[in-house]
């Protein structure tokens, strides 16, 4: 009961910091890059879009007290990640942090996921150089992680390999490239235009198409093997309760 | 070279990057992303030496090129024309946009590699610490974990060696698995070590009230000087953005603003804002000069 009543508390928090960003800060953002930005209002509107969308996400975890256990495995899997974008350093755009953001999230929770997803992009840019792109691949990592997470919770993306590559390299082409250049396009020009974008996705095309096959092979080895042992140790040390559901 | 800058308080490092950084995205004033750019090569420069130099000029200056190639190419607002590529427009407005947004994104990518180079880890967990808790030990657990990890590897790649199992042993077939087989025992070990750790520091009272954090900075007089000095220059400048003598139109046509003394006051916060660390680190080596003489 005391947890039952603690969890609406929650979620009603989470509903009016989201509430509270989406119907007072984005709009006054967009506002203000009309009337005040000229030209760069697309580059800087975006890129606070896209800050704001985080910050629901990270506050509900601080809010939340977490307990040390959980933190400690979702540093783990970062740190996995993370390692695992600087071993593959050499190979350009073939890397396993979405495969590992998405194990995370089909074991641990849509919010484990995005967490996971988002550190390990803040964290692995102290290795290859910070910029503005990092709260876009923050974001791109963090919502993969989210997505996947409901859906393996409402019983969509079931933890068979097929449906777990599948989800892999859908979400990393459409979500992660799909987005990802969009700072691309609203950098270079004063307004995003046809032409532009179709130049900008044309010249990543190849790029999206090694980091989803990336993520596709990643998975194809990983999910099996690492879904077992991270459910081992949730029956190992009863952390599945602690949970959130 | 280690700059005096990096030794002020994280929160004054960070109100600085945090001013320059906006100051480079909003501005598209020709003269002040002139100043911005030029403080952030020369600073980056500084800090980095000879590498950084390598850095801007094979990575940072072809990029603002192409840059303020692609912007012509593609965008046909503006009314003078200059000439017609295949059928599309080329106009001067169009040139000197592109140009400036490759200052711009020259400037945003410099002032980067300089904030890369003073914002540690460490002053990071110190600003953040308070603010998001959790979310700052996580960040801290990474940073170390990622080299523990490396180093656990070698433990158990010499162990597995022992029995003839590590990635130099057996044909190629056999080294991938042998691989694949090191790398499942170092999850393992992890995520074990991670229920210990965590154990470990409940059992010590973590999250508990009252507790205390360590910081191993303080706030110094010359920090607050040097916050006040940031916050007269950030109002200057804020003003002068208010009273419009930061904009500058490109499209249709362009439109600048006379240079008037208000002006001028404005573009010399920004241009002093900007090349604090410089002024502080010139101030510094003068010093050290002297002393040195004197003795």
């Amino acid at each position: 009961m005391h947890t039952e009543s603690e969890n609406t508390g929650k979620l009603n928090k989470r509903t009016i910091t989201s509430a509270v960003i989406i119907l007072i800060f984005i709009p006054s953002t967009i506002l203000f890059g009309v009337f005040f930005l000229d030209d760069r209002k697309y580059f800087i509107v975006s890129l606070m879009i896209i800050c704001y969308a985080m910050i629901p996400f990270f506050l509900v975890f601080e809010r939340r007290k977490p307990q040390a256990r959980e933190m400690i495995i979702i540093a783990v899997l970062i740190a996995i990640a993370v390692a695992g974008r600087a071993a593959f350093f050499m190979v350009p755009q073939f890397k396993p942090v979405i495969a590992i953001v998405i194990i995370t999230a089909v074991c641990f929770g849509a919010e484990a996921g995005f967490l996971t997803g988002a550190m390990a992009g803040f964290v692995s840019n102290f290795f290859f150089g910070q910029g503005p792109w990092t709260p876009w691949q923050m974001f791109c990592f963090g919502i993969i992680g989210f997505l996947a997470g409901v859906l393996s919770q409402k019983g969509f993306l079931k933890r068979s390999r097929k449906q777990l590559c599948f989800f892999g390299g859908l979400t990393t082409f459409l979500i992660y490239g799909g987005i990802v250049d969009l700072w691309t396009i609203f950098m270079v020009t004063p307004e995003p235009k046809m032409e532009t974008a179709i130049i900008v996705y044309g010249t990543a095309l190849w790029f999206n198409i090694i980091h989803s096959s990336a993520t596709v092979i990643f998975l194809y080895i990983l999910a099996n093997p690492m879904i077992e042992k991270l459910e081992r140790i949730k029956v190992k040390y009863g952390l599945i309760e602690k949970l959130p559901k | 070279m280690k700059s005096i800058f990096a030794a002020y308080h994280p929160a004054v490092n960070f109100t600085f990057f945090c001013a320059v950084i906006i100051g480079s995205m909003f501005f598209m004033h020709p003269v002040l992303l002139c100043i911005s750019w030029s403080a952030a090569f020369l600073y980056s420069i500084y800090l980095n030496g000879r590498k950084a130099l390598r850095f801007n000029i094979v990575f940072v200056l072809p990029t603002m090129i192409i840059i303020s190639l692609i912007n012509p190419l593609f965008n046909h607002r503006g009314m003078t024309i200059l000439g017609y590529i295949r059928d599309n427009p080329i106009t001067l407005e169009s040139i000197y946009y592109g140009i400036c947004t490759g200052l711009m994104f020259g400037a945003i990518i410099l002032w980067f590699s300089c904030y890369n180079a003073i914002m540690t880890s460490d002053k990071i967990i110190c600003l953040f610490g308070r603010i998001v808790p959790a979310m700052s030990l996580i960040f801290s657990m990474v940073l170390r974990f990622v080299p523990k990890f490396k180093t656990q590897i070698i433990t158990i790649s010499n162990a597995q060696k022992c029995i003839g199992r590590d990635v130099s042993n057996g044909s190629y077939k056999e080294r991938i698995r042998h691989g694949i087989k090191i790398l499942s025992i170092m999850v393992s070990w992890a995520l074990e070590n991670a229920i210990e750790t965590a154990d470990s520091m409940k059992s010590r009272g973590y999250g508990l009230k009252g507790r205390t954090s360590f910081s191993i900075f303080r706030f110094y007089a010359r920090d607050k000087g040097l916050l006040m000095i940031m916050t007269v220059f950030i109002t200057v400048i804020s003003i002068g953005a208010a009273a419009g003598v930061t904009n500058i139109q490109y499209f249709p046509s362009i439109k600048i603003g006379e240079i008037t003394g208000f002006g001028i006051f404005v573009y010399t916060a920004y241009f002093l804002l900007c090349f604090i660390p410089v002024i502080l680190d010139v101030m510094e080596e003068i010093k050290w000069h002297y002393f040195r003489s004197g003795i």
